[in-house]
């Protein structure tokens, strides 16, 4: 087997040149939409803290329980909707989210005590968002990209991490000129109205619904004699429970559970740690800034070089320079470690979404991939909540975060070397291609030993 | 002792009221816009966005013929 993947990409059909801009990119971008609505309903939840405590009489802590169980609710969602999304077409399964999610947001308008607040945003919109997170959506794109995968998944992952910077102000800004209820209303009813038809008109859960072929390759065959070879990975399972036996997945779910536990821990810890080492809210909230800023750039940047070069490698290099981050955090004083952290760990921040879930369709391929990484996506959901509490305990045990940050740091060092043990040459349908129906068990696979 | 879940309960997403409410005074700052303003320019940006989208898709799709 050859293991050059320029060479294994001109397998198959003969292509004739494409024409226009594919259609997959229309998909990206309605997906996109999505995506913002989807976060901005979920990532507001903090403007409104304020404000319903002084309405309902309430402690932070007694709100904020609708967002802790929101947060294990959406780990917990993932491989759910993931499976959904194998069996009914993730177009299906995101318009249904996008519906349940829209009147939900939009009944929190109505809601007047926590306990409304925790059935509709703990559970219903928790759950419903799940089905707007990359185990839908990035499904979809693995469908619909395959050469040019890695940078279409950090188009979509970028955009929603701009569109949550975008519709957050919005919704503050709503709060502030017509009151909360309003700021509710128009974000569910944005998805309701825009959303919803977006995703309905647009967006196709694979090309073939299309009659296209995947990266809007065109064959030159004519329909009665073609026949359609779609490469076939050595350890593409039949069923999802198969893959759980061999070591890829547990590699990629093992080093998302860090990246959940170092990403969760600094978004809620890191203007208490700045405080803690005299640095005011305003510079953290600026350095914050200026991470989300660079890391848009540098998610675009890794899905470039991910079409190229091994994922495995730039991941277990994006892990590493996360690490370094963390260690700066604790080895700097703490005016030069924040924006040591901001630049270095900006350049790694959400890099690692689009590398594990294209990594993870290149060696299962598409047919159970919503439920792989779903699975996936709920150790990173999972280790984000535990992380979280511990960070709170220790600073509260130790009143300082040196220590969890230095656990921090060995975790992703741990997960950079865990990434880059993955045989990526040996599994992924980039660098070797069986014949179709010739995909090995991956539970008897032999290779994860050599 | 203190409250386990506490930190937990905090606010479980990067946006933190204190930080926005920083932000935003330095956004008034910076640009001057009164919050009618700033609702105005992104809510236009959320509705044309999905429509100019839809739009193109559509034309998009009656060119391939599908």
């Amino acid at each position: 087997m050859s293991s050059d993947p320029s060479r294994l990409q001109n397998m198959g059909p003969k292509k004739a040149p494409k024409k226009g801009i594919f259609y997959g990119w229309y998909v990206i971008a309605a997906l996109f939409f999505a995506t913002f609505v989807a976060i901005g309903a979920r990532q507001g939840f903090g403007v409104f803290v304020k404000t319903w405590e002084q309405d309902w009489g309430v402690t932070t802590a007694t709100i904020s329980i609708a967002a802790a169980t929101g947060w294990l609710v959406n780990g917990f969602s993932q491989p759910f909707v993931g499976r959904l999304t194998d069996v009914y077409g993730g177009r299906r399964i995101v318009v249904w989210s996008l519906l349940v999610m829209a009147i939900a947001t939009m009944g929190v308008a109505t809601v007047t005590n926590i306990y409304g607040l925790i059935a509709l945003y703990g559970f219903v919109i928790s759950f419903a968002s799940g089905g707007i997170s990359p185990a839908t959506t990035g499904v979809i794109i693995a469908r619909w990209f395959e050469k040019k995968r890695g940078v279409a998944m950090a188009v979509l992952i970028s955009g929603g991490s701009v569109g949550g910077m975008i519709v957050v102000p919005f919704l503050s800004y709503v709060l502030i000129e017509f009151g909360w209820q309003t700021a509710w209303l128009m974000i569910g009813g944005l998805a309701l109205a825009f959303g919803v038809p977006l995703v309905l008109i647009v967006v196709r859960s694979s090309p073939a619904d299309m009659g296209l072929e995947i990266d809007g390759e065109v064959s030159e065959n004519t329909p009665e004699t073609e026949i359609r070879v779609r490469p076939v990975g050595p350890k593409f399972a039949e069923k999802w429970k198969d893959a759980l036996n061999s070591r890829p997945i547990w590699q990629l779910s093992v080093a998302y559970f860090v990246c959940g536990i170092t990403t969760a821990s600094i978004a809620v810890h890191f203007v208490r740690w700045a405080n803690s080492e005299d640095i005011s809210t305003g510079t953290a909230a600026l350095a914050f800034g200026v991470l989300s800023g660079i890391n848009a750039c540098g998610v675009l940047a890794i899905g470039l070089l991910s079409d190229r070069w091994q994922r495995k490698n730039l991941l277990g290099a994006v892990y590493m320079v996360r690490g370094i981050a963390f260690i700066s955090l604790f080895v700097l004083p703490g005016p030069i470690a924040i924006w040591a952290f901001a630049v270095i760990g900006g350049m790694s921040w959400l890099a690692t979404v689009p590398l594990t879930a294209s990594l993870t369709a290149d060696v299962y391929g598409v047919r159970n991939l919503g439920t792989l990484f779903g699975f996936t996506n709920m150790a990173h959901q999972l280790g984000g909540a535990a992380a979280v509490m511990l960070f709170g305990w220790a600073f509260t045990a130790w009143g300082s975060y040196d220590i969890p940050f230095a656990i921090g740091a060995v975790t992703l060092l741990g997960a950079g070397l865990v990434s880059f043990s993955i045989r990526e040459k040996q599994h992924s349908v980039r660098y070797v291609q069986v014949p179709d129906g010739a995909a090995v068990d991956p539970g008897r696979s032999t290779t994860d030993e050599a | 002792m203190a409250n386990p879940v506490g930190p937990l309960l905090h606010h479980s997403e990067p946006i933190d009221p204190t930080l926005w409410e920083w932000l935003s005074t330095k956004i008034n700052h910076v640009f001057g816009l009164s919050p009618g303003v700033v609702i105005a320019i992104l809510g236009t940006f959320f509705v044309l966005f999905p429509i100019v989208v839809m739009i193109v898709a559509v034309r998009k799709r009656r060119e391939m013929g599908r």
